[in-house]
């Protein structure tokens, strides 16, 4: 090892090592041999260097020479080669050029090569010794690796970012691949994949392969699970991490399915780790693959476990969202269908109308043609109305049909004019029946709205059958039921339904919108519930208030069609900061 | 002496009836109106000349068929009464027959129907 005698035997390098201060520095030590000195700072358990005031490296201890496992000269060289991560040099330079010229002492967070290629971060921190005058002689620079640190600061960050990913609602895949990349940064040189297992299957399904091709991934979706798959399938199966080093020489994965596949890919390891419910299921496995043999690290295995729990917290969420809005949609069906009974008269009235005409026509044709001479303008006449009559009535069947009908949440373009009118339409008669005197004011230009047509039009229905309802026993004064929409003063769309009938007591306004809560006898009292549902489905809201004169107001309000996004907008992906083990 | 064809008034708010029950009528043999409410059966100059009423049961916005039906028994117009309607409600027939209703018909109805229920009305 190469040393400078001058440089070495000169001041001392005094004092404990988390304490070294200016003034500890500056006080001359008494004369010691090199060897001494050598001893001395060879025994510090940090590394050590010294600069020359115009910044070149002096001398080091035992230490950096172990650690970078290069020379002095090389070491000298730092300002150009690869000891500092060429991502950190340039911002090295300038802040020891600037310390070096103002003479203030220096801390810096760089990244310095070991000897075996890893990089790893230390804190530099620069203390300049000065003679009696005052003048700097030399800088000592103290090297403290806080690799460990920065790696659980970046995953800590990026472990927060994901969870945030899962809190708002982003869609699975967009929370899964912003995983899998987590992962990648934060582990470098490998390839991740998350798999869905669907049990009725059982079969693997890509949950997120961001960074393996189509003619990787595209054979794996749809696999079943089965142990002979490979580490994927017995990690599900056995509930187990399951580790497998070498793909192409371990005898153990010889016959398995996906070797061809990952071999071809250039893959030779993977690690496939199963994710787990709450309850105990697995959800999936959580892949890793490596293009060397490789067998995990501690530091990788605690990665591994920090994001397979933040898959299965994303995962059942994904589920139950899933679960309810299937039950959302079975739900709305069943009421639909308990209305059928309310609806009868409706249905019976809408019908017959144009069957009757049908009869009524067809005998007049008949008629007219067994005359003598036989009228057939008149006949034909009949018999064109026979089939404009014949038209109406299927169109009122297929309406009908299309209300009744159990279809899963679907999006459309939806103008609510037509959408009441058509549902007025199908219950006029039950209305006319109770003597309701319907008042429409549609406003001319209402903009669309984005959502589900039937669900919607279940809400007005059933805001349109309480208004009706509420009216029963009114007998003083007309029961007028008035229908309004509007763009309103937040740019969304409203409907209002308002009538004269017994209103509500205001303090009961919140439970109006619970489920089982009903003032008549013969409901369930879930409509309004559903209904209040249905509206949150599509980012509106839908409420309640008493009239100042007789009778209640019941409105809903969802955002125009240029401004819904029923699905939530998607996060950008996740961006841990590099700290990788490797050179990029 | 040429005959007097009796007038059977139809009042119904649903066009497609006033559209065709009024042919059907005329090759029953009968002379036929319709009246799209009890109201404009009222202002008319028919309310004399009619011999029956076909009279749907629920027209919006005003006077129902019975509500016809109370009118014309207080200004003593005895005119029979055939009621029609649309809304599968058996429980109004009673009511409507105690009244002095000849005949309720459900739609959609047959010609049968009808014409038996008409031929009661003018016989009485």
């Amino acid at each position: 090892m190469e040393t400078s005698s001058q440089s070495w035997v000169r001041p001392l390098f005094i004092g404990a090592i988390q304490d070294v201060t200016e003034s500890k520095l500056a006080e001359a030590a008494p004369r010691e041999s090199e060897r001494e000195w050598r001893r001395i700072v060879d025994s510090i358990p940090g590394l050590v260097a010294t600069l020359t005031p115009a910044g070149e490296v002096e001398g080091v201890n035992n230490q950096v020479l172990e650690y970078c496992g290069r020379t002095l000269e090389e070491l000298k060289q730092w300002g150009t080669s690869d000891t500092v991560h060429p991502e950190d040099r340039p911002r090295v330079i300038e802040v020891i050029t600037q310390s070096m010229a103002s003479g203030d002492p220096y801390e810096i967070e760089e990244r310095i090569r070991r000897f075996d290629g890893v990089y790893r971060w230390f804190q530099v921190r620069g203390l300049p010794l000065r003679d009696s005058n005052g003048r700097i002689v030399r800088w000592y620079d103290l090297l403290t690796d806080i690799d460990d640190r920065k790696r659980a600061e970046a995953q800590l960050a990026g472990e927060k970012r994901l969870l945030e990913m899962v809190a708002s609602s982003c869609p699975l895949t967009d929370v899964l691949t912003a995983l899998c990349r987590f992962v990648e940064v934060t582990s470098a040189d490998c390839h991740c994949g998350v798999y869905l297992i669907d049990w009725s299957g059982p079969r693997f399904r890509n949950g997120a392969v961001p960074s393996l091709p189509a003619t990787f991934n595209d054979p794996t979706d749809g696999l079943p699970v089965r142990r002979e798959i490979g580490p994927c399938g017995q990690a599900a199966l056995f509930r187990q991490q399951v580790i497998a080093i070498d793909l192409e020489t371990d005898p153990l994965w010889q016959e398995s399915a996906i070797r061809p596949l990952a071999l071809a890919h250039g893959i030779r390891s993977h690690w496939s780790t199963p994710i787990y419910a709450r309850d105990g299921r697995v959800l999936g496995t959580f892949a890793i693959f490596h293009r060397e043999p490789a067998r995990p690290t501690r530091v990788q295995q605690d990665l591994i476990a920090q994001v397979t729990h933040i898959a299965s917290i994303a995962i059942e969420r994904a589920l139950s969202e899933a679960a309810l809005d299937k039950l959302r949609s079975e739900l709305a069906h069943v009421t639909r269908v308990m209305s059928l009974g309310a609806l009868t008269a409706s249905i019976a009235h809408e019908v017959n109308q144009p069957l009757s005409g049908i009869i009524t026509n067809a005998s007049t044709c008949l008629r007219m043609l067994n005359a003598d001479p036989p009228n057939v303008d008149g006949a034909r006449e009949t018999a064109r109305r026979t089939i404009r009559d014949g038209n109406r009535a299927s169109e009122v069947i297929a309406r009908l049909r299309a209300l009744f009908s159990k279809k899963e949440f679907t999006l459309e373009s939806v103008d609510l004019n037509e959408a009441t009118r058509e549902v007025t339409a199908l219950s006029l008669s039950d209305l006319q029946r109770n003597r309701v005197m319907l008042q429409f004011e549609l406003a001319d230009d209402l903009p669309a709205v984005r959502g589900d047509r039937v669900q919607l039009q279940q809400v007005i229905l059933n805001l349109l059958r309480n208004a009706s309802d509420a009216m029963a026993g009114v007998d003083d004064r007309p029961r007028q039921l008035r229908i309004m929409t509007e763009l309103d003063a937040a740019n969304r769309v409203r409907l209002t339904v308002q009538d004269v009938g017994v209103g509500f007591d205001p303090q009961n306004v919140d439970k109006l919108f619970a489920p089982f809560y009903t003032t008549k006898i013969d409901s369930m009292g879930i409509g309004l519930s559903i209904s209040s549902s249905i509206i949150e489905r599509h980012h509106g809201r839908l409420w309640a208030a008493p009239n100042d004169g007789p009778g209640a107001t019941f409105s809903f309000s969802i955002p125009r069609s240029s401004e819904a996004v029923p699905s939530p907008p998607n996060r950008d992906a996740v961006r841990a900061p590099a700290a990788t083990d490797a050179a990029p | 002496m040429t005959r007097v064809r009796s007038l059977v008034s139809v009042v119904d708010d649903d066009e497609s009836v006033r559209e065709s029950l009024p042919d059907l009528l005329r090759e029953f043999g009968f002379a036929a109106r319709a009246f799209s409410s009890a109201e404009e059966f009222l202002e008319s100059d028919c309310v004399d000349q009619t011999s029956c009423l076909l009279l749907d049961i629920v027209m919006p916005g005003g006077m129902s068929g019975p509500d016809l039906q109370r009118e014309l028994t207080l200004r003593r117009q005895e005119i029979p009464i055939i009621f029609i309607s649309a809304h599968a409600d058996e429980t109004v027939r009673p009511r409507l027959l105690e009244r002095g209703a000849v005949a309720c018909l459900f739609k959609p109805f047959s010609e049968t129907d009808l014409l038996g229920a008409l031929t009661t009305a003018l016989r009485g």
